[in-house]
């Protein structure tokens, strides 16, 4: 449609075969990975002689697997719903008022985007033996908190930032309480920001796997931690298998978000003109 | 009033052959054909999406026509990409590169052509002097006021010496005041180069003041291609009547029509348009005819021949005072009625009864819709 | 409206996250200054001598490595990543958008684990890639890409890349295109327009995408621990093994703390380098 040069157009081609080249090297993992799940042979081979689907039914009836995928929910359930309390609350705090300490504190906050999670993980992993933690839930949520909410915080204070505060003003001279105010109007107009930033967290949290496996014990391993130490000993299909329930899940979701919550925009990448 | 400018009837500069231009369903332009002439300043005047500025990208080549050609200089620039063209364009916000100084951006369309270093110099400082930003080569853009970054914009898009000059609303983001300087300064440049511009605008008055010709547009058709003058007192039809101008719209009947002129009844008032809208009505048959504020005269209530009504609201303008006047008898909405100087403000005060009368000459009429 | 509604109800909370945060990162640093008590979980007492041990010829290699291998990621990320990110802002198709989107985006919510065991599988000896060369005959025996800084660079792009592009892509999509159709409208062909106005203005993309994979890279575990495999070794896995086989948790704080300012170096020359683009302002 739009006029172009040979010269263009060639440039086209070749722009074309590198998008081709790069998406080939994103997916081939997956693409791998799913092959070689439906390989009856319990080692590596391709292509694979025979097909099954009995690592599926492994990968699901593995204890390890089936604890650290429930404790994974307990953990991201916990982390992400506090994380997002808190992180509301406090962009909303950042974004309207000044007070003491306020960008030290914002600033303690979103270091852990920048400090390695081994770090994180050692730190938690000292902070509970000296105060005397054992290392349970807690110490997990704990840490878990603090490695997502840099994600809650920016999703949140860019809705508000987005937010036209006249809205709130006119409640206000409407006769709102600020209460009322805060929950007829903002929180109902934020709720696009809130949702996303929870299902960030929650996904984040889920996935987390480097300060996980330094904070958590056999007891609440997480399933990213499970697949770890699977790993390490064993190297049937099954964790191919789990792999590929894992990536589809996580397509799904992120198909959802990019359809039904407008992924583009949440990410900031949507063209201006 | 001004002289109508004459142009030089040779080929035209930029000429679109019936092009059609869709968006998915939307039809954007539906077979536009117009000609630029060379050295024209040419006006694409209407609501948004009315099609101006596809037009235009059209012409830039930042789209391509579904249907249709689009030549510049009698050469057909259908598939020729946008860096081939040689035009000059200015942008709504000016699109001034915010990484490069002032010099580097207007030597930016040399460097392109590969103009050697010392012509290069030399052009960039004629053009800056062109522009009055002599000794700001230096600066940024962004440490340049709108009016400036404006200048830039034009310095830049002049330098290549361009076959034809493209705006887009490029008065939009200035203030008033401004805008009044800045629009006579290029308007003034334009004239001394003989640069073929075509300008594209939703605000009549700048069209109107501007222009050597407009281009009415609407629902991606052209409505009406004319002089300023004959936009503004003859419109071809409703739409341009409406748009261009303040008017008044007033339900008469035809009383009758002659070969050049027709006479319309309206209340108690006979008033002469000219006829050729109305050739194929039949006596008496209702027509709309618009009255431009100013063609209205107030004048005493007991006037014979004059429509009586009221005065309901003044609005001074400083220069003339707008009256609004409710007249039962001739419309169901006020007329708006335009009065030089400000006495009407002492004469005609809220509520006073008036007569209104219509001068002779300048309305158009049109079958009623 | 009373001034300030909620102010002490909404700031507590975060105030004791990073109070706890705060004190998980000072018990580190308490750490790295106590002496290491063979056999004992307790650390002993105040020491220099972990900060001293770090310039041992081999906690130094380790350094070196990681600083290299992170550096060698992000710049193979920025160069894979920003053709990437380049169409996603321009395609205009909106499906093939949002499919390069999930392709994109999936990833990064994978977790370092799955993604990194299948690098194994591809990477393997019995892998994807062996086996195809193999079996077309251009090798004789496996190529040896597991245990090697090669085969953990590959993964860790992978990784990596997710970020880098959304980082580029949010630099790139606010870049108003009418700049593009000026350059254009002067005469510039398409090269000349992406190397002197697309390039420059999406520059403060590029460094923060850059400057994230750096950090992101440093703290990858799961890559170099699986496909590095005790062979190429970064600074998180000599912290695990040594808090983990060893139990010397105080030398493994040192090395977080080490860690941390080396990348405070890294990022704070990156950031003074990158000091003149920050002028750019693209709206």
């Amino acid at each position: 449609m739009i006029p172009r040069s040979t010269y263009q157009r060639m440039l086209g081609w070749i722009g074309r075969i590198t998008l081709i080249c790069i998406v080939a090297f994103l997916i081939l993992p997956a693409a791998v990975v799913t092959i070689a799940a439906f390989n009856d042979k319990p080692i590596l081979s391709f292509p694979p002689q025979t097909w099954s689907w009995r690592w599926f039914a492994r990968a699901l009836a593995y204890d390890d697997f089936r604890h650290g995928f429930f404790n994974g929910l307990i953990v991201t359930a916990w982390s992400s719903t506090i994380a997002l309390f808190v992180g509301a609350m406090f962009a909303f705090a950042i974004d309207r008022y000044r007070f003491p300490f306020k960008s030290l504190i914002e600033g303690i906050l979103v270091s852990p985007l920048v400090i390695p999670h081994f770090t994180v993980g050692l730190g938690f992993l000292i902070l509970a033996a000296q105060v005397g933690l054992s290392r349970g839930f807690a110490v997990v949520v704990a840490c878990h908190v603090v490695l997502v909410l840099p994600f809650v915080l920016r999703s949140i204070y860019v809705s508000l930032k987005n937010l036209d505060q006249s809205y709130e003003l006119a409640a206000a001279s409407l006769g709102a309480t600020p209460f009322r105010v805060l929950t007829t109007i903002t929180v109902p107009l934020l709720l696009p920001g809130l949702v996303s930033g929870w299902l960030f967290a929650a996904i984040l949290s889920f996935n987390e796997f480097t300060a996980s496996l330094f904070v958590t014990s056999q007891r609440t391993q997480t399933l990213p931690v499970a697949m770890y130490n699977y790993v390490r000993e064993f190297a049937d299909p099954s964790m191919a298998a789990l792999s590929v329930m894992y990536i589809a899940g996580t397509a799904a979701l992120i198909a959802f978000a990019t359809s039904f919550l407008g992924l583009g925009k949440v990410l900031n990448i949507e063209q201006t003109h | 009033m001004q002289a109508i400018p004459t142009i030089e009837q040779n080929e035209a500069a930029v000429r679109f052959d019936a092009v059609t231009k869709r968006f998915d369903d939307v039809v954007a332009l539906n077979a536009v054909s117009l000609d630029v002439q060379t050295g024209e300043f040419l006006t694409l005047l209407g609501p948004s999406g009315c099609g101006k500025t596809t037009l235009l990208k059209l012409a830039a080549g930042f789209l391509g026509p579904d249907a249709g050609a689009i030549s510049i200089n009698g050469r057909r620039v259908n598939e020729l990409p946008t860096y081939q063209r040689g035009i000059g364009m200015m942008f709504q916000n000016y699109a001034l590169f915010p990484h490069m100084s002032v010099a580097d951006n207007v030597a930016y369309g040399l460097k392109t052509r590969r103009v050697p270093k010392p012509e290069r110099q030399q052009r960039v400082a004629e053009v800056l002097a062109l522009v009055k930003l002599t000794g700001m080569e230096r600066r940024m853009p962004r440490q340049l006021s709108g009016g400036q970054q404006q200048r830039v914009a034009l310095a830049r898009a002049l330098v290549i010496n361009p076959t034809v000059l493209l705006l887009d609303e490029p008065f939009s983001a200035l203030d008033k005041s401004l805008r009044t300087s800045m629009q006579v300064e290029l308007r003034e440049i334009q004239r001394k180069l003989g640069l073929t511009t075509i300008f594209v605008t939703h605000d009549q008055s700048e069209a109107l003041s501007l222009s050597d010709r407009v281009a009415v547009m609407s629902e991606g058709r052209i409505r009406q291609l004319g002089s300023p003058v004959d936009v503004y007192r003859a419109p071809t039809d409703q739409f341009v009547a409406t748009f261009v101008g303040d008017n008044n719209k007033l339900r008469g009947r035809l009383l009758s029509v002659g070969d050049s002129d027709a006479v319309i009844e309206l209340g108690s008032a006979q008033i002469k348009v000219p006829s050729e809208r109305l050739a194929k009505l039949e006596k008496s048959a209702p027509v709309d005819l618009f009255v431009r504020p100013e063609q209205f005269c107030v004048v005493s209530a007991n006037e014979p021949s004059a429509m009586t009504g009221h005065v309901v609201a003044q609005i001074y303008q400083g220069g003339h005072v707008d009256l609004q006047i409710e007249c039962p008898g001739a419309s169901r909405d006020r007329l708006l009625v335009r009065s030089a100087g400000d006495q009407a403000v002492v004469r005609w005060p809220m509520g006073a009864t008036v007569g209104v009368s219509i001068q002779p000459g300048g309305c158009a009429a049109f079958p009623a819709e | 409206m009373t001034e300030r509604p909620f102010l002490r109800t909404f700031t507590t909370p975060a105030a004791l996250c990073a109070l706890g945060f705060a004190a998980a990162m000072a018990a580190v640093l308490q750490y790295s200054l106590r002496a290491y008590v063979p056999g004992s979980l307790d650390p002993g007492g105040f020491t220099l001598a972990n900060f001293a041990d770090l310039l041992k010829p081999l906690y130094a290699r380790v350094f070196f490595d990681t600083v290299v291998i992170c550096a060698v990621t992000a710049v193979a990320t920025l160069i894979v990543g920003y053709p990437l990110a380049y169409a996603l802002v321009h395609i205009e198709q909106p499906i093939l958008k949002s499919t390069l989107l999930v392709i994109v985006v999936t990833p990064l919510f994978l977790g370092e684990v799955v993604r990194t065991y299948s690098w194994i599988i591809v990477l393997g000896n019995n892998g994807f890639i062996n086996s195809i060369l193999l079996s077309l005959g251009l090798v004789e025996k496996p190529l040896q890409l597991m245990f090697t800084s090669f085969g953990v660079v590959v993964a860790l792009v992978h990784v990596t890349l997710p970020v880098m592009v959304i980082m580029l892509a949010a630099g790139l999509s606010h870049i108003d295109r009418d700049y593009a159709r000026a350059a254009e409208s002067l005469g510039a062909g398409p090269i000349r327009v992406f190397l002197t106005v697309t390039l420059p203005l999406s520059m403060p993309g590029v460094v923060a995408g850059t400057t994230t994979a750096f950090a992101w890279t440093f703290s990858a575990f799961a890559t170099p621990q699986l496909i590095g495999g005790g062979r190429v070794n970064m600074i998180s896995n000599l912290v695990y093994q040594l808090g983990f086989a060893s139990f010397n948790f105080p030398f493994a704080a040192t090395l977080c703390v080490a860690g941390l300012a080396l990348t405070a170096v890294v990022l704070g020359l990156l950031q003074i380098a990158a000091r003149p683009l920050q002028k750019i302002k693209v709206h």
